[in-house]
């Protein structure tokens, strides 16, 4: 609890603004070691094991006529595979993609949840290496899908030189694409699902902050009034960052997808 | 917001730990899904489309068997609708023959009754031409006598005899 | 931070930057949104292509803000 756990000790000063030590907190376990532990590898550890353990048990329960949770799971997951999946590749290409393609959305949404459970309080995903991580993974497949359908050659020849330009314009295109084939796109993943967790965790952590201390803290009882806006305000962000982490993962799910499929032919 | 030690890049730093327990859990995450969850959700959805599907099988099993106990009970509906016709039309004509029997017979009945009767009339009446020839005779022959007789007496008799022989007539004519 | 600093103009002109790099963004995502309502309201039929379209567009300008907030994290945190 990076915003709480010092509040304490900085009560005198002010209200303890959230700050990048949130996102850099020190190691608490195996120290120094490539294994060492701190607390967001530590949030990262526990939601893993949760989400593993619901998603077992839920697969080994699963029966033909499903009961209520069932029905819930199975709706997301078939909500990955038609509304996400097949409906940007298709369902012949696209079976392939299916499992990958559900296990970043379910581990990015429940790893992104973090950001607002209490105790927990700040998203898995707000290291920038685990966005990194799936995005390597989708820089993989595409990579992958690309040689295995076109051969390296034809592939990178349709990326880099597409059809139908006027040959002088390559001179600008051809970096751009290869740039954006390299570093964009992976990057891009991974700034936008980091950024986010930041800053939903930043607006979060500010509006608490102001509300403990205007409201606990300060001698001044008159402001107590802003501190009940901070707290509506954060109960507001709170919604609103369970509301981002179903689309960031919706968002990255849908742009694996389509990156993969870019390396596709064109028409089959 | 006081200004902070700069620090802020090296967020965009990966560390060598986060690296691993990030590569760590992705993978265990990643083999956990391909391998356990995603397939037995996979078995259930087959064996659902399965039951789905030998339902509709079921269900159209069972829509040809009702076609065909349909069929069956029309046809033997029809067959029955043909018989009873056939028994109806044979029992109309056999009511029509019994009539024209009957009628036939009833006719030859009544002419035969008519005949009869026709031939007592005649005999009877000839035995009544018979029977009257003779008492004609008879009182012809009693009233020429009688005639007769008085004549002699007196004229005033003759006319009463004559009216008393009438009134015999009459009263014989009566009695017969 | 007391009652009587409250109203002190102090912090980081990075945060004017991060103002400046939402605006771009922002005009972007409303003519997204925008014209893929205009769509739907016109083809409601390929309703659910264009949502997923506009989502790809609305993530793909979302970065460029995104960026800016990134520049302003790494300068003033």
């Amino acid at each position: 609890m990076g915003a709480w756990g010092t509040l304490v000790l900085a009560a005198e000063s002010g209200p303890h603004l959230p700050s990048v030590e949130d996102f850099l907190p020190p190691e608490i376990l195996f120290e120094g070691t490539p294994f060492a532990i701190n607390r967001i590898i530590l949030v990262r550890l526990i939601a893993t094991a949760v989400l593993l353990a619901v998603m077992v048990v839920t697969a080994y329960r699963a029966k033909v006529v499903p009961g209520r949770w069932q029905s819930a799971v199975e709706w997301v997951l078939e909500f990955i595979r038609d509304n996400i999946v097949y409906q940007i590749m298709g369902e012949l290409r696209g079976r392939r993609y299916v499992p990958m393609i559900t296990t970043l959305f379910l581990t990015i949404f429940v790893f992104n949840l973090c950001g607002v459970i209490p105790g927990m309080n700040i998203a898995a995903t707000a290291t920038i290496t685990m966005p990194l991580v799936f995005a390597i993974w989708t820089f993989c497949q595409y990579w992958i899908a690309g040689i295995r359908e076109k051969g390296l050659g034809p592939f990178l020849k349709e990326e880099l030189f597409p059809a139908g330009v006027p040959w002088p314009i390559y001179i600008i295109l051809t970096p751009i694409q290869l740039l954006e084939l390299v570093l964009i796109r992976p990057l891009s993943l991974t700034i936008r699902l980091f950024a986010n967790m930041i800053a939903g965790h930043l607006l979060l952590a500010t509006c608490l902050a102001f509300t403990q201390f205007y409201i606990v803290e300060s001698a001044d009882k008159i402001l107590a009034l802003p501190g009940c806006l901070w707290l509506v305000g954060g109960l507001i962000f709170t919604l609103f960052e369970m509301f981002v982490a179903a689309l960031q993962a919706y968002v990255f799910a849908i742009l694996s997808t389509a990156y993969i499929n870019q390396s596709y032919p064109e028409n089959e | 917001m006081k200004p902070l030690a700069e620090g802020g890049i090296d967020l965009f730093l990966p560390e060598t730990y986060d690296i691993v327990w990030s590569l760590v859990i992705l993978v265990v995450i990643a083999a956990v899904f391909y391998k356990v969850v995603l397939p037995r959700f996979q078995k259930v959805f087959d064996e659902r489309s399965a039951r789905i599907e030998g339902g509709i099988a079921k269900a159209e099993q069972a829509r040809k068997e009702a076609d065909e106990a349909k069929r069956k009970y029309e046809e033997r509906l029809s067959t029955a609708r043909v018989e009873a016709s056939k028994i109806r039309d044979d029992a109309r004509a056999e009511a029509s023959h019994i009539i024209a029997d009957a009628r036939s017979r009833a006719e030859t009945d009544a002419a035969q009754i008519t005949a009869n009767a026709q031939r007592s009339i005649e005999s009877q009446q000839q035995q009544a031409l018979v029977s009257l020839k003779g008492e004609v005779g008879t009182l012809a022959t009693a009233l020429a006598g009688k005639i007769l007789g008085a004549k002699l007496e007196d004229g005033a008799v003759q006319a009463s005899m004559i009216d008393q022989m009438i009134a015999d007539m009459d009263g014989d004519g009566d009695g017969k | 931070m007391d009652i009587i600093t409250l109203a002190e103009v102090a912090g980081n002109i990075s945060i004017l930057g991060y103002g400046l790099a939402a605006l771009g963004p922002g005009i972007g995502l409303g003519i997204v949104v925008g014209k893929a309502l205009e769509g739907t309201a016109r083809q409601p039929e390929v309703a659910g292509r264009l949502q997923t379209l506009m989502l790809i567009g609305a993530a793909l300008i979302e970065l460029l803000g995104l960026l800016g907030f990134v520049a302003f994290v790494m300068v003033a945190l």
